[in-house]
């Protein structure tokens, strides 16, 4: 309940933030069929197992197979502590 | 030449349903056109990014509004209730999520008092997944609409049926409605369906189907061939991606072959029914 009427106050902005952490609850990975984290920073859902970033789109999240960007080119030169992350990133792909 | 590509789809169709994912090219349908299998999701894409605006007022045509009854045949089959979590596959448009939705509401009325009403709203989850986005935009502004649009109960997702995004067991319903016959693997999907389905969940499809009563037969053979087509061009200014719809239709498994596939994917109770003579069936089983 308390959950719900949070949600419902929520403004359009914040909620596709909210929205992608319940999607990161119950949607995994079309392919690896493993679970997803949520990115805030590039919007979109990544699949760790297999280094893969599938976008979220007018709050649609895009779970095609083929919609997947393998990460490492395009979510490390994004970000700022890319060090750790495109350490991981590479880890992952491996 | 039909009967070939006829032939020649029934003989793949045997082959082991588990076989792996990466399939050289081997050849499938796309209507009646024989084409590599790369290349029919692609070209199914482009008929339903093609259709998409128009794709509810040319079924109300095309089917003179039994589409309508169909779908609600196929939802009271389905028996919704409140708290369920329900995938509709290929249902981009919303069509079949509004209506388990909305009878979801309407059983939840009657039965349960406002304090409750809350907690199990939430708790319903109906998820609508397409590989189209544009069949999912024009479901949204549906949604909108109807009032639904802020509705939690709600979800919409890009995916493909043959390679679900939702974990496994954790669906008790599944449908999909005039969708498989567009797919490239149908055991692929059946097994994707198999797999998200919690045991006791029920797997249920509408799909157009094969009339075999004679002089009707012909009847029908005559208004897809002729009559749709035509209508297509006329209202939706595409005669292709309809002259593809009714290909599709005769290439499609029959009424007993499909319901062989559905019980090779590991479902009991597998049954089907025609309506309107085989122009369309529904078909069920249960993940037991």
């Amino acid at each position: 309940m308390v959950r719900l009427s949070a949600a419902l106050l929520k403004n359009a902005g914040t909620e596709l933030g909210s929205l992608g952490k319940t999607l990161s609850e119950f949607l995994v990975c079309p392919l690896s069929k493993q679970p997803l984290r949520y990115c805030e920073e590039t919007n979109s859902l990544i699949s760790d197992t297999i280094g893969v970033s599938f976008p979220i789109k007018d709050g649609i999240p895009c779970l095609v197979p083929k919609d997947g960007k393998i990460l490492d080119t395009e979510d490390t030169s994004k970000s700022e502590d890319t060090a750790s992350s495109s350490a991981k990133n590479e880890d992952n792909q491996g | 030449m039909a009967l070939r590509t006829v032939t020649r789809k029934l003989g793949r169709q045997v082959l082991p349903i588990f076989s792996s994912s990466q399939l050289h090219s081997h050849a499938t349908s796309f209507g009646f056109k024989e084409v590599r299998e790369e290349e029919k999701s692609q070209m199914v894409g482009n008929v339903f990014t093609s259709v998409a605006s128009n794709y509810d007022l040319m079924n109300d045509l095309m089917s003179a509004g039994l589409h309508r009854l169909w779908k609600e045949r196929l939802i009271s089959k389905l028996n919704p209730f409140p708290g369920m979590k329900h995938l509709d596959v290929a249902g981009g448009t919303g069509d079949v999520a509004f209506r388990i939705l909305e009878t979801i509401n309407s059983v939840k009325r009657r039965a349960l008092q406002d304090f409750l009403e809350d907690n199990l709203l939430e708790e319903t989850q109906i998820y609508i997944c397409d590989i189209n986005p544009n069949m999912l935009n024009v479901g949204k502004k549906r949604a909108l609409e109807r009032g639904l649009g802020e509705d939690r109960s709600l979800t919409w997702v890009e995916g493909d049926a043959e390679s679900l995004n939702f974990v496994n067991d954790s669906m008790d319903g599944y449908t999909i409605a005039f969708g498989i016959r567009n797919v490239t693997h149908i055991e692929k999907v059946l097994a994707e369906a198999y797999r998200v389905l919690k045991r006791g969940g029920r797997f249920l499809c509408l799909e157009l189907s094969h009339v075999e009563i004679p002089i009707f037969k012909e009847l029908y053979d005559y208004y897809s061939f002729s009559v749709i087509p035509a209508m297509g061009e006329l209202v939706a200014g595409d005669r292709e991606s309809y002259q593809y719809l009714v290909e599709s239709i005769r290439r499609f498994p029959s009424q007993e072959k499909f319901a062989s596939m559905i019980a090779d994917a590991g479902f009991q109770k597998v049954e089907y029914e025609n309506l309107v003579g085989g122009v369309v069936a529904t078909h069920s089983g249960l993940k037991i």
